[in-house]
């Protein structure tokens, strides 16, 4: 599992491809919004978490179908199929490879993010990150999970978001209220309930990932 | 065992249908009375309240079928799986559009982003992934597999959405089993119980006609490859 991990961040540390397409995208996506919403320092507060998710959850779902398609395109997928681990530990390592990668997208978008926007932060950036990070724990959970679906198909790029979006709503519903009470100053023991459907997303997501890693993966 | 009960329904839900619905129309146009407050518009309520359960049960019997079909790899499973997906996504299709009527002459809106209507697009949505995952997968094995996957996930992830959407206000109205307001004339209560029968006489027709064609699908598919190998022998 750890060998698959550490494949994995070589192959990104070397190319850099993914993670320099996800930024960019990210980016690019910030960047439209302001067109489309005319973001102005008086409702920034309102349309911030909103903003800040839509460009998470795009980019992330565009660019978590990578992660099986380089597997495909050398037929390597049979390779580490065949390989003497369990089908689940597959899964968790490339979970963990996904949620490494989303969150160095993380660490380049926010300060971006927080820039172009003039978000007022305040004292309250490590409880933004804890937010971010928790919420990006379920998105992967899910991507993962589907991406090695979305890569059998014959629209792969289309069908992942098709598949996957719908299954966010309840985390980014929850994620985008908890990341607005976090720029309005609350600290995390204020989140109640967004907190717990966060938490409990990502709980219920990795648990049917892993499950259910094993019916989709054999051959 | 999926063959048997789609025969039993064959059988039965065509005639059951013809006798019920018309029964129903009647119902619901002359024999119950108007609703206090809401007047005639009401009355698409019994039509849409069935709809809202039918959908629920055919995506329920969908993620069970799907379960059954991954533990015990039997094909029929997923016939009867997909079927149920999508003759339950067209009763959500139906609710949504009863809904939609009700809700503009009630709330003076086609569509409004409350707790329920949130809820169940987002489950129509997800439901209708699993449609055209099975479109776009067609030519290949696992698609069966991946599909029930998919549907047992859209499953377990109904009451995390619903619990998701109810923290926002709700103006949508709860009329089962609410003592004020609800419907508690005997004569409504009929006429839902009797649209409810209807309708889950309307699905289990559908639902065996689609079983049966799927199950000639995958035969014709199995003659055609074995008529084409011949061929080339």
């Amino acid at each position: 599992m750890l060998a698959i991990i550490w494949k994995d961040i070589m192959l990104e540390m070397r190319s850099r491809e993914t993670i320099a397409s996800l930024l960019v995208f990210g980016l690019v996506v910030l960047v439209v919004f302001n067109f489309a919403l005319d973001v102005t320092p008086a409702n920034v507060l309102e349309l911030a978490p909103g903003l800040l998710w839509v460009a998470i959850v795009l980019s992330a779902v565009t660019g978590l179908g990578r992660t099986f398609l380089i597997e495909r395109e050398n037929g390597c997928m049979t390779g580490l199929l065949l390989a003497p681990i369990e089908r689940s530990s597959i899964y968790l390592a490339k979970l963990l490879v996904n949620i490494a990668l989303l969150v160095v997208f993380e660490a380049g978008l926010i300060p971006f993010f927080i820039l172009i926007y003039t978000v007022p932060i305040g004292g309250n950036l490590a409880a933004l990150c804890a937010v971010v990070l928790v919420g990006t724990i379920g998105l992967a959970a899910a991507g993962t999970l589907f991406a090695t679906v979305a890569a059998g198909t014959r629209a792969r790029e289309l069908m992942l978001p098709l598949i996957v979006l719908p299954l966010q709503i309840p985390l980014l519903i929850s994620a985008v209220q908890a990341t607005g009470l976090v720029l309005a100053g609350h600290p995390l023991g204020d989140l109640g309930n967004w907190g717990t459907i966060l938490v409990a997303f990502d709980v219920l997501f990795i648990t049917m990932g892993w499950l259910a890693f094993e019916f989709i993966s054999v051959d | 065992m999926v063959d048997k009960i789609s025969q039993l329904f064959l059988r039965i839900s065509p005639y059951a249908a013809f006798v019920l619905f018309p029964i129903t129309l009647w119902c619901v146009f002359f024999w119950v009375p108007s609703d206090a407050f809401l007047g005639l518009n009401q009355r698409i309520f019994y039509y849409h309240v069935p709809a809202a359960i039918t959908c629920f049960l055919g995506f329920a019997s969908g993620g069970v079928a799907s379960g059954i079909f991954l533990k015990t790899g039997n094909k029929d499973w997923d016939h009867a799986a997909h079927a149920s997906v999508g003759i339950g996504l067209l009763f959500g299709t139906i609710l949504l559009a009863t809904g939609s009527v009700w809700a503009r002459t009630a709330w003076g809106t086609w569509w409004t982003w409350d707790a329920r209507l949130t809820t169940f697009l987002v489950l129509w949505l997800i439901f209708a992934s699993y449609l055209l995952l099975r479109m776009m997968a067609d030519d290949n094995e696992m698609m069966p597999r991946w599909a029930a996957v998919l549907a047992i996930v859209g499953c377990v992830n109904i009451p995390v959405v619903q619990f998701a959407t109810r923290l926002w206000r709700t103006i949508h109205p709860q009329v089962i089993r609410n003592p004020d307001g609800g419907i508690n004339d005997p004569a409504m209560q009929a006429t839902l119980g009797l649209c409810l029968l209807a309708y889950f006489v309307m699905f289990s027709w559908l639902w065996a006609l689609r079983v049966r064609m799927l199950r000639m699908h995958d035969r014709v598919d199995y003659l055609l490859d074995e008529a084409y190998r011949e061929g080339n022998a």
